[in-house]
């Protein structure tokens, strides 16, 4: 049960809860995507085990944004940010409006994504398509949080976008068990169990596991691109009316949110990373001292608390096609309950941004910021179902202002409700009702 | 000393890995109630006899074979109780007409998520399930993967 | 967030008092068809979350169904144990409440003839008045139904027709066949998760299903308590009557899964069922649905429009045409002083959705307290609840233990004596099978966990008075928790002209308006009921070697004696009868649309329409007949 115990237990020095104690092994620049966390702790305690995992969400975060070649994969002979901006890996993932095709028809790696619902002047193929438009059953709107929440709505009007994209692992288990319609999922002898990844031993390289990236976008303007990772994509609504046509648009879209997700041998119930643009969101302690930027993402330095109530749904009805005359005011509410994960994000933070600042001083990635690193202090084995199914997570709460924006009380924080990955993932499963091994993906097949 | 008192696993009520902290949490609120003095009473009664068996040390310090217990035993019960229900009982306050004790409060909503007496009867806190759909269809896992220290670990 | 107009200009079609099942689901189908609605909600708005309620239901110190919701009960005990409780009289929006029965005016929202400790009273005629009315509602965004159970079951043919088939009571102006396809239209808009082939055994209660006919998902997989009765029950069969008199026949016990409004598979962009033990008093997840997903989707029509903190007092009537709605707006501050504005508005079509007490209370409050729509006198009368009577046990230690506290609350039910001959002379019955061991009986796990640390018996289960620790605690925890059941038998209360609600004439609100006097009562056609039932509970754990621990008396409030036999009552939550539908006007409120014989704009809805109890818990029922009413508002719109 207490398997990072045993594997650490000859490092003990004490049982007792220790600060940090020593430093963990630096961010690298590398496009190599860390096959699990590594654990060079001396201790024992959370302390000292969170900053491993915060780096290897660093190291993660900067393969996953490492700059492709014309084949859509990563290129080594190129550096991160090094042209101030970057076509990236995970983009090249297989979006999963294309795994989940209509009619459970059966997807392709490398197949044409699908094209927007309607002619969009200036698209071309290839470029990413936000949206899931039409009567699509039981998909989760991707102008809307989990569970139909709520949508998020910029300073400008605009919806925010969502987007979920899984890698070439994820897809092929999907793949090779037909897991991508409702009929092959009937028949599927459960578990699901994605592939973990591992570090390298021995001889054996490192084993990328399955991972799953979800990305949420903000209309920016063009002259904003500096401040941001943006793409020009196609953006779609459903009509705005019953029986209407979607709306679809170009639309240059800055990246303003970033979970990934990694099954890996040290956690069965995943790895969850979580960054965030620098400028989304004012933290609580921000705005009760006053100490607020000038400008937000998400949020109106202006505006008082009485006319913006912090993180408040938009009034019904959502219609992502118009621009909204309500705007979400968002404030980060500080959900940990141990001073770690803030310092630990923190300084790592930090170092990471010397790191990519050294490559180009102009590079966007200098913008994006992790919240923290959600791992399983009792994680069992991998495909084993542990004693608790949960594997009693740290922190025990994490929220990323973009995705969970509604689900982050903080006074405090509370169980089965407030954001928490691990526990609201353990309750996902397929169109039928088979635990899907902690992804909400599988229930979009058709 | 909790440990032993609830015939729980030390590395389930306070794990070296420990998110929640609810040893500390406790320590510091039944600290709160009773008093430093008492409480050192108790934890001194306890460091006496900790190298007993843990069952022995919960029969001593709870006095289980005492009609009339002491209000340091009474304050082991109050222990007890919250470990077991999460919520802070007033030491010797009993129910009646066939109603438990109303507890003082319950102390966090963690506290109530954690509540050993779910894992003792093999499932969950009514309010949060960490299992998934259709499992009340099954029967449950052994009581000792719920925490239960069913073997012979050393108390705590 | 009020949205009001000058009375004489309709800005809407239609308003609605009330946003629960029956006012969402209204709403619903009304902005569905292009039709501008307002909803006058007297709580407080549907949260953002249910973060904040679910910190209540943690932190409450009795987790009744009224725990998650405000106004709340202290969450910090007196020194003596006892639990402060807001003063009704200082609330804008006071509720019925479970911590409040048997309470005085100043913890009871409900003013009840027999508070604590007072003796029920026999009338002579073999009637016991002056019982306390044991269920409770929520007045808040999303309303009661925020903590119904889920059971999502169809009523009986017969339910229907009991004055044509048993000579009782009276039929409902709606037939069979109309109801099938109302429900089906409920059991769409809810998903209510079952299976038509586990529910044909009940073909001999008259259950019927149209051939083909499927339900939106999958049926929720029985619990290991359920399958422990099932087996027990097998081959069972217990008379009509007790006494033989009137139905010498014998009917089969059996058990079969209840259809239940939670998800099986992923709906409605909601999560599947993952057993958390909780859907009394709130789902974590909203596996189970619950009516502000109806709510969502009536606002998401665009034409729908919600004022919360809007307390209707009056209903204005001119002739036989409702003219405005009169509401108060109230707002309070953090030391609970209420502000209030007094606004009113106008539509074409009314419709009063706030449960059967409160609808009740609007009707005899309009027109200055000379009443409303009550030509027929029956308004406030014929106050029902499926009373309910509990009964438990603990599995032998030999066999296997039950496994309770797992799964949802209920997940199968005995639902085969339901109907029969004896229903000209008592009430018929459900039995729900419940899977949280004893904690509704007997506040279990607490009060066995309590009782084995601190040396008493107040679960029952501790006779020795034993104190325990340790591993000796865990284990004798393990063994007696594990083998705990019970079941709650659900009566069709005959429905009584004197069972009803009243304007108190001493006590009020926060706001100043009268609360609900209740005078209740139960009489022999309802406690024979009870005294079978008690009987088949007994012979049920007879047959299963189970001990039973049920007590007869607790010498509280809900208890009354019958035939020498002492019987405690609860409340199931199912409050129906006090604007009850009929074809004939001078005795009935309603038609079969639930639209008033005296006002013709107006509608009154929800489970106060049900002349009869009926064998199966009203909320699909009631959603059902929402979805008719909503038609006949939309005719008559069109007209």
């Amino acid at each position: 049960m207490k398997k990072l115990i045993i594997l650490f237990a000859a490092l003990l020095v004490s049982a007792k809860a220790q600060t940090q104690a020593t430093a963990p092994p630096p961010i690298v620049l590398s496009p190599v995507i860390p096959g699990d966390v590594n654990i060079t702790a001396k201790t024992v305690s959370i302390d000292a085990f969170q900053p491993d995992f915060d780096v290897y969400s660093w190291n993660t975060f900067i393969a996953l944004n490492w700059p492709v070649g014309p084949d859509g994969k990563t290129d080594p002979r190129q550096q991160i940010g090094a042209r101030g901006d970057n076509d990236t890996v995970w983009e090249h993932y297989r979006d999963v409006r294309d795994v989940f095709l209509p009619n459970g028809k059966k997807p392709s790696w490398n197949g044409s994504p699908q094209e927007p619902p309607v002619p969009v002047k200036g698209f071309k193929k290839g470029m990413a398509v936000l949206s899931q438009v039409g009567k699509t059953p039981n998909v989760l709107t991707d102008a809307s949080q989990p569970f139909n929440t709520g949508p998020l709505i910029d300073q400008n009007g605009n919806y925010t976008r969502f987007q979920i994209l899984i890698n070439k692992t994820m897809f092929d288990y999907i793949l090779n068990n037909s897991l991508y319609s409702k009929a092959g999922q009937k028949v599927f002898t459960p578990p699901v169990n994605f592939t973990c990844g591992s570090l390298a031993s021995g001889s054996k390289p490192a084993v990328e596991g399955a991972i799953m990236v979800k990305a949420s976008w903000k209309v920016i303007d063009p002259s904003e691109q500096s401040q941001f990772h943006s793409e020009e994509v196609v953006v779609c609504s459903p009509p705005v009316k019953e029986g209407g046509k979607p709306v679809c648009e170009l639309k240059t879209m800055g990246l303003v949110g970033l979970h990934i997700a990694h099954k890996t041998k040290s956690a069965s119930q995943w790895l969850w990373s979580t960054f965030e643009h620098v400028d989304n969101a004012p933290t609580d302690a921000d705005v009760r001292s006053g100490n607020l930027k000038p400008k937000y993402n998400f949020y109106n330095p202006k505006c008082t608390a009485q006319a913006c109530p912090a993180n408040a749904i938009p009034p019904r009805p959502w219609v992502p096609a118009l621009v909204s005359s309500f705007h979400s005011q968002v404030v980060r509410n500080n959900m940990f309950n141990l001073p770690i994960y803030a310092a630990s994000a923190s300084a790592r933070n930090g170092d990471a941004w010397k790191l990519l600042l050294g490559v180009n001083p102009n590079s966007v990635w200098r913008n994006y910021e992790l919240i923290s690193t959600m791992w399983p202090t009792d994680p069992g084995n991998c495909a084993a179902v542990p004693g608790d199914p949960l594997g009693a997570p740290a922190p025990t709460f994490m929220a990323n202002t973009t995705l969970e924006t509604y689900l982050q009380k903080s006074n405090p924080p509370q169980p089965n409700v407030s954001s928490q990955c691990i526990e609201c993932h353990s309750n996902a499963t397929m169109t039928v009702p088979v635990p899907s091994d902690f992804t909400y993906i599988l229930q979009r097949a058709q | 000393m909790s440990a032993a008192l609830t015939g729980f696993l030390s590395s389930v009520l306070k794990p070296a890995l420990d998110p929640v902290g609810l040893a500390r949490t406790y320590y510091e609120f039944a600290l709160t109630q009773v008093g430093v003095s008492a409480m050192s009473a108790l934890m001194g009664a306890f460091r006496a006899i900790q190298t007993q068996p843990p069952q022995v040390i919960a029969d001593t310090l709870l006095e289980t074979s005492n009609s009339a217990p002491s209000d340091q035993a009474k304050i082991a019960q109050s222990i007890v109780a919250m470990w077991y229900l999460g919520a802070w009982y007033r030491p010797g306050q009993t129910g009646g007409g066939g109603f438990p004790p109303t507890p003082m409060q319950v102390i966090s909503s963690e506290a109530y998520t954690n509540g050993l007496v779910w894992k003792v009867m093999q499932s969950h806190p009514m309010g949060f399930s960490p299992f998934t759909f259709g499992y009340w269809s099954q029967q449950p896992g052994p009581l000792s993967s719920f925490g239960v220290n069913t073997g012979s670990g050393g108390g705590q | 967030m009020s949205t009001s107009t000058q009375a004489g200009t309709p800005e809407y079609d239609v308003i609605i008092v009330g946003a629960g099942v029956s006012g969402n689901t209204i709403a619903w189908q009304l902005g569905l068809a292009g039709k501008k609605v307002l909803i006058l909600e007297a709580g407080l708005a549907v949260p953002d979350s249910r973060e904040d309620y679910m910190e209540n239901f943690y932190l409450a110190l009795a987790k009744t169904p009224e725990a998650p919701y405000p106004a709340l009960a202290d969450r910090k005990s007196t020194p003596s144990g006892g639990i402060n409780l807001p003063n009704p009289a200082q609330l804008p929006t006071p509720r019925a409440t479970v911590l409040g029965l048997g309470k005085a005016p100043d913890a009871s929202y409900l003013v009840q003839l027999q508070a604590n400790g007072t003796n029920p009273k026999p009338d002579g005629k073999g009637n016991v008045r002056g019982l306390q009315f044991s269920s409770t509602y929520e007045r808040i965004g999303g309303g009661t139904s925020w903590h119904w159970l889920g059971t999502s079951l169809r009523e009986l043919e017969n339910d229907l027709q009991m004055k044509t088939k048993y000579g009782v009571f009276q039929d409902w102006p709606v037939n069979y066949t109309e109801m099938q396809g109302l429900w089906a239209q409920a059991e769409k808009a809810i998903g209510v998760a079952a299976s038509t082939v586990q529910q044909e055994p009940l073909e001999v209660v008259g259950l019927q299903f149209p051939p083909g006919y499927q339900f939106p998902m999958g049926p929720i997989p029985m619990s290991i308590v359920d399958q422990t009765v099932s087996g027990g029950v097998a081959g069972m069969q217990v008379p009509g009557m007790l006494d033989g008199d009137g139905d010498t026949n014998m009917y089969d016990v059996f058990v079969t899964p209840t259809p239940q409004g939670r998800n099986s598979e992923p709906y409605q962009d909601r999560r599947v069922c993952a057993g958390n033990t909780n859907c009394i008093p709130i789902c974590p997840i909203q596996a189970k649905w619950d009516p502000t997903v109806t709510l969502g989707e009536a606002l998401d029509t665009g034409n729908v429009t919600v004022s919360y903190q809007s307390v209707a007092v009056n209903v204005a009537v001119e002739g036989q045409n409702a003219t405005r709605i009169d509401y108060l707006v109230w707002s309070s501050d953090a030391n609970g002083n209420i502000t209030k504005e007094m606004k009113s508005v106008t539509g074409k079509v009314y419709v009063l959705a706030a449960h059967a007490i409160e609808n009740a209370k609007l009707l005899l409050m309009s027109n200055n307290r000379k009443g409303i729509c009550n030509k027929s006198d029956q308004v406030g009368r014929n106050l029902m609840d499926h009373v309910l009577y509990l009964s438990w046990a603990l599995i032998d230690e030999n066999d296997n233990p039950i496994w309770g506290y797992r799964g949802p609350l209920a997940t199968s039910g005995i639902e085969s004596l339901r109907d029969g001959a004896f229903r000209k002379y008592r009430s018929s019955f459900r039995m729900e099978i419940g899977n949280e061991g004893w904690n509704f009986p007997s506040s279990d796990p607490y009060n066995t966990t309590m009782d084995f640390i601190q040396g008493t018996n107040n679960a029952q289960l501790n006779k020795n008075g034993q104190r325990l620790g340790g591993l000796a605690l865990a284990q004798q925890l393990n063994n007696l928790l594990t083998r705990q059941f019970r079941i709650g038998v659900m009566f069709d209360q005959a429905p009584l002209p004197e069972n009803r609600v009243t304007l108190d004439p001493q006590y009020t609100d926060g706001l100043g308006l009268p609360r609900p006097h209740i005078d209740y009562g139960l009489d022999p056609y309802t406690m024979e009921g009870f005294r079978v039932a008690k009987d088949v509970c007994s012979k049920i754990y007879a047959r299963m070697g189970a001990t039973e621990f049920t007590k007869t008396s607790s010498g509280d409030t809900g208890d009354f004696t019958y035939k020498g036999t002492d019987y405690h009552y609860y409340g199931a939550g199912h409050i129906m009868g006090t604007h009850r539908m009929g074809t004939d006007p001078n005795l009935s409120v309603v038609d079969a649309s639930q639209r008033s014989h005296d006002v013709t704009n107006l509608w009154i809805v929800g489970s106060g329409s049900f002349p009869t109890a009926c064998t199966a818990n009203p909320t699909l029922t009631l959603m059902g007949l929402a979805f008719k009413s909503a038609q006949s508002i939309l005719t008559a719109l069109a007209s």
